[in-house]
């Protein structure tokens, strides 16, 4: 009774400090146009939008740039309630219709890579931590830190041009030809492939180095001495302490899959979330920005809860010894 | 046995080669001038061929890529070093003081350590540089200020452990201040700890300005290999599958990253290896 009531406690606080950092967020999304030289008309419509003076005296008294700035962020605390987000000048739509339209397609193939990259990344990455002094642990290490070591888009670049610049194999660009399955698997293989990679090779490194920690502590030791075969030690025994750290990073890692998205449908020129965040850069186009930021948050945030309490599921010590 | 040491050595032998790549890149860094053969803003025919003058051809600009490639080893390595000092200097004097004085400072501390590590890193550096245009030292800035938290979590876990150790016991017994026990009796012995979290840091510093480079939000101004890269992507070096341009800065970066985060690992015994995060 005393555990679950300390899990539970670490983790109301654990959420408490999740709220936190959403409230810094949002601060930051706040603040960063309105702070900014010069008038925050620009900064918050975006730059290069035409806009008639009585439309900018419109948006001013809208957004109440004229009330100070605690009454501001409470204004702006409501629109957001009301998933309200903002509206694109450049897109001429409101920006949180945008993000549905875009994300789902993102989403889908995140989903896919997150999926494969666990099933070839964690496996894998268990055996060469068991087993790590044979020569192929050695070899899917050093893979993998090569991998993990290369900058998101390079390897996607590097991919676009092997298989579809020089063998011409894939498509170049877009989701689907015609609206078909076939089509969409055709021009979803690459972006996939190259995004599962990225993601296995992670898992495998954390996955191994957590094996690794554990193998040299007491209890698999006595476990051997009580004549449990090596497999059964590795499988009921290591398995279940070393998913632990996994299942937190693979949570934080929910950003870098975004960004690594982010990336690859520009490389491959994806209609997705990325390249939607990709041309707002370009535009300036800041409601879509914040927007995207303020949505990439609350995933990575929603990511953290839950892991948090698979990780209590799995391991009732969690928060005892905070 | 014999197999242990052939080991071995080929580990020194990597260990060495890693070394002599980051101090080549040093030697490129600082004194450009003398390896380059052409100046940095000499212009050629553009989209040359590699040949005997211009070993890697020349870009869109009609610029010398050998050269480009020279002169962007500074701008790289400047990034990744001030960025990767800034966020370990933080994340130590973090670590250190909420590890050495606990207490309510080490309840703040952490709290502020866990809500900046939530925070979605290359999505907030990309939103931010969106709307500030970074020249190259607040971009330094905005990188080390979103990567110590993992630094102060392993340097509190170390310190924790370091303060009922004897020796920082007697040196507090006998009178020394917090800060000289602090830094010469806790720092230098959790530096093991501290040397690969740099490499690490460094790295993640090259790969977000490489990154930040290809969004085209970096310094317009400056030439890093992340910007060639990027360069090439969008200026046509791709579709011409002109391999001599973007190829040169993509091993350079990989390499560079792959040789720090090697000589990071100096300190690992086997069995407690660095978790690359």
């Amino acid at each position: 009774m005393g555990a679950s009531f300390l899990s539970f406690h670490y983790l109301i606080r654990k959420i408490f400090r999740y709220l936190f950092s959403f409230v810094i967020i949002l601060l930051v999304v706040f603040l960063l146009p309105r702070m900014m030289p010069g008038d925050p008309i620009a900064n918050l419509v975006g730059e290069d939008v035409y806009l008639s003076p009585q439309k900018i005296l419109e948006l001013r008294s809208a957004f109440g740039l004229d009330s100070p700035l605690h009454e501001q962020f409470f204004v702006y605390c409501m629109k957001l309630y009301q998933l309200d987000l903002g509206y694109s000048f450049h897109m001429h739509a409101p920006v949180s219709s945008l993000l549905i339209d875009r994300a789902a397609w993102t989403l889908l193939y995140i989903g896919i890579a997150i999926v494969c990259g666990i099933i070839i990344g964690v496996g894998p990455g268990e055996k060469a931590g068991w087993e790590s002094e044979k020569w192929w642990a050695h070899f899917l290490s050093a893979g993998a830190v090569l991998i993990s070591s290369t900058p998101p888009y390079l390897l996607s670049l590097i991919v676009l041009v092997i298989f579809v610049y020089h063998f011409g194999w894939f498509p170049l660009k877009g989701f689907y030809d015609t609206f078909d399955i076939t089509s969409i698997i055709h021009h979803l293989v690459l972006p996939i492939s190259v995004l599962t990679v990225f993601y296995a090779s992670r898992n495998f490194l954390i996955m191994r180095g957590a094996v690794l920690s554990e193998k040299c502590q007491l209890y698999p030791q006595f476990v051997r001495s009580l004549g449990i075969p090596e497999k059964d030690i590795l499988s009921g025994h290591i398995r279940k302490n070393a998913i632990i750290p996994l299942i937190t990073l693979i949570a934080l890692d929910f950003g870098f899959l975004f960004s690594g998205a982010l990336f690859i449908e520009i490389v491959f020129s994806l209609n997705g979330m990325g390249s939607l965040i990709y041309d707002a850069i370009l535009s300036r186009d800041y409601p879509v920005l914040t927007g995207s930021f303020l949505v990439i948050s609350v995933f990575v945030i929603m990511a953290n809860i839950l892991s948090d309490i698979l990780c209590i599921v799995l391991d009732p010590r969690t928060g005892r010894n905070e | 046995m014999k197999r242990g040491r052939c080991k071995r050595t080929l580990q020194d032998i990597s260990l060495y080669l890693c070394i002599g790549v980051i101090t080549l890149f040093f030697i490129l860094a600082i004194i450009p001038e003398v390896f380059a053969p052409f100046p940095e803003n000499k212009r050629f025919i553009p989209y040359m061929d590699p040949d005997t003058v211009h070993f890697l051809g020349t870009d869109d600009m009609g610029y010398d890529i050998f050269s480009l490639l020279i002169y962007a080893a500074r701008i790289s390595l400047l990034i990744g070093f001030c960025a990767g000092g800034f966020s370990i200097f933080i994340g130590t004097a973090t670590g250190l003081v909420s590890g050495y004085f606990r207490g309510w400072i080490d309840d703040l501390l952490m709290a502020l350590t866990d809500i900046v590590l939530i925070i979605p890193k290359i999505p907030a550096i990309i939103l931010i540089s969106a709307f500030l245009r970074p020249s190259i030292w607040i971009l330094i800035l905005i990188l080390g200020f979103f990567s110590w938290e993992t630094t102060a979590r392993v340097v509190r876990a170390r310190t924790l452990q370091m303060s009922t150790s004897g020796h920082v016991l007697s040196a507090r017994s006998l009178g020394f201040s917090s800060y000289q026990i602090l830094i010469s009796d806790i720092v230098p012995v959790i530096f093991p700890v501290l040397l690969p979290k740099f490499m690490l840091t460094i790295t993640g510093a090259m790969i977000s300005e490489a990154s930040l480079s290809f969004l085209g939000l970096s310094d317009p101004t400056m030439n890093s290999w992340g910007r060639m890269i990027s360069d090439a992507f969008t200026h046509g070096g791709f579709i011409r599958e002109m391999w001599w341009w973007f190829l040169p800065p993509a091993i350079c970066i990989s390499g560079a990253i792959i040789s720090f985060i090697r000589i990071g690992m100096v300190y690992e015994k086997p069995g407690q290896e660095t978790m690359v995060e």
